[in-house]
């Protein structure tokens, strides 16, 4: 049992990671991108054969995940953020779909289909540790980070960017260069997930880095509020003990347990969205008309 | 007269086959008081827009103090000192009052300002004098979506006071002002012009135009059609009969 909650908190210091790296482009900077798990891929990935091919130590991997994943962001952001609002979202889908492509193919980088097995796990100058802790200390680490530079300019300029681009333009702020370095953060940010998840699970394939993966950590997001700290954190959590709470529910049959999650997860998004829009952490003002 | 600060020649913009500015000339001038005036649709904004770089213009020049600004980002015509408001104001609404002004202050992009802990003290005096100029300094932890109509006016010319820009342009920022709001900012903009600032200012409102502006320029269609001080302009019974829509009478 103990087992089980390790591993369902390791997992959710992960999600945590990859919902709050997201608030940062969705939240703070208003990108709206469903392709955060390529990047929780490409880091993954990346960590593997860190581990793999060179030394399993946690935080090389981590750094080298963050640094492929923020690298391959900026090649692959800069002529998407050309384009704005929906444009961008159908952009970023199509970056996710070609994304799963490419790595069912790149066979050699990850696998293939059949993705990589026997990933080491975590160690820290040598010695083997639980998953949970180096989770945990990332997640402080990118929740403070984050928690400073959106109290600074650099999440003024964000929010200013998220509520009147063209405003903010017209202030001097250079909002390409802006969006492509909120963006880089996130998506160093899913990097380092994806180094831990690979450590964690000791095997990745494409299924973890889908479009429906996306839509998950986007749904962490926005459930648990946009542009707030905290919020895509009890977003994460909720939506990581649901299925796990409802394989205890004796009354569902273990056949039906996905279904029901389905119609749960439609169910609370709906809600959420007619009565807290912004999310259930976030400012019940936002998101409602003003006369 | 001093030199003009800014300088436009013959910017034309077309929209399919609707020419929205069709050579128009310009300039601005520390200390002055430009109006643009005339009907709806007559190319004001556009002007606006392809001074400030968001449209791209199809011929002309503008020389910013002799140097060009065509084809620059409207960043970095604003970082050169040419500041504009907007008709639909554009405030960052989910920020507070204080991080609206703070905004206007900073502009670099990357995670720090430059120029250390004397630079953010300097940012910092701007804005809270911008706060206090507009009087918005008792509102400063307010969001900007909260605000009533005049203060969020007045907030959008706080931010351009934060700039620090020396050329400022107005896209009607008296509209819908009741009259004590209109005197404040009337002061306001009076005090900015004794301190050398060149404004463009787009108004409806010919009583702001005649008491603020130094010199009218009438646009109709794309072009200036006349060009002078307030007086002469707005006592044109023909210029009067296009502004008010009788073109038969202008004919």
């Amino acid at each position: 049992m103990i087992a089980y909650f390790t591993n369902l908190a390791s997992l959710g210091a992960i999600f945590c990671i990859l919902a709050a790296t997201l608030n940062v482009a969705v939240g703070y900077a208003g990108i709206f991108s469903v392709a955060h798990a390529v990047f929780f891929g490409l880091g993954a990935y990346a960590g593997a054969q860190v581990s793999l091919l060179l030394i399993p130590d946690a935080l090389v991997a981590m750094v080298v995940a963050a640094l492929v994943a923020g690298a391959l962001s900026l090649c692959l952001a800069l002529p998407a953020l050309r384009v704005r609002g929906e444009y961008f979202v159908a952009a970023s889908l199509g970056l996710q779909m070609m994304a799963v492509t490419l790595f069912s193919e790149a066979k050699t980088l990850t696998g293939g289909i059949g993705g990589l097995t026997g990933i080491p796990r975590p160690h820290i100058l040598g010695v083997e540790v639980s998953t949970l802790p180096v989770a945990l200390a990332a997640l402080a680490l990118i929740l403070l980070a984050t928690a400073l530079l959106m109290r600074g300019s650099f999440g003024r300029t964000l929010q200013a960017i998220r509520d009147g681009e063209s405003a903010a333009e017209a202030l001097g702020k250079n909002v390409a260069a802006a969006k492509a370095l909120a963006v880089a953060f996130a998506c160093a940010g899913a990097g380092v997930a994806g180094a831990l998840f690979a450590m964690h699970m000791q095997f990745v394939n494409v299924e973890s880095f889908n479009l429906d993966q996306s839509v998950l950590i986007m749904a962490m997001v926005i459930i648990g509020g946009t542009g707030t700290l905290w919020g895509p954190l009890v977003g994460a959590v909720i939506l990581l003990s649901l299925p796990a709470g409802l394989a205890f529910m004796p009354f569902i049959p273990s056949t039906e347990v996905g279904a029901v999650q389905q119609i749960i997860y439609g169910l609370a998004m709906t809600l959420l969205m007619v009565f807290r829009p912004a999310g259930l952490v976030g400012d019940l003002s936002r998101g409602k008309s003003h006369a | 007269m001093s030199e003009p600060l800014l300088v436009c020649e013959g910017l034309s913009r077309s929209f399919g086959g609707v020419k929205a500015v069709a050579g128009v000339s310009l300039s601005l001038t520390a200390g002055m008081v430009t109006a643009l005036v005339g009907p709806n649709g007559a190319g004001k904004t556009t002007c606006f827009n392809l001074i400030t770089g968001n449209l791209r213009a199809d011929a002309g020049s503008a020389l910013l103090r002799g140097q060009s600004i065509m084809g620059l980002k409207p960043h970095r015509v604003a970082r050169m000192g040419v500041a504009r408001s907007f008709q639909d104001l554009r405030l960052f609404t989910h920020m507070s009052v204080r991080d609206n002004v703070r905004a206007a202050t900073e502009t670099s992009a990357w995670f720090w300002q430059p120029g250390g802990a004397a630079a953010r003290k300097a940012r910092e005096a701007a804005a809270e004098e911008a706060l206090a100029r507009t009087g918005l300094t008792a509102l400063a932890e307010a969001r900007a979506i909260d605000l009533a109509y005049a203060e969020r006016k007045f907030l959008s010319m706080a931010r351009i006071l934060a700039a620090r820009a020396d050329i400022w342009l107005l896209d009607e920022p008296a509209s819908g002002l009741d009259l004590s709001s209109r005197r404040r900012f009337g002061e306001l903009l009076k005090e900015a012009r004794r301190q050398g600032v060149a404004i463009c200012l787009i108004e409806h409102n010919l009583d702001v135009v005649t008491e603020l502006a130094d010199r009218i320029a009438f646009l109709d269609q794309g072009q200036v059609l006349a060009e002078g001080d307030p007086q002469t302009i707005l006592r044109d019974p023909k210029l009067a009969a296009i502004y008010f829509g009788d073109r038969e009478d202008a004919a």
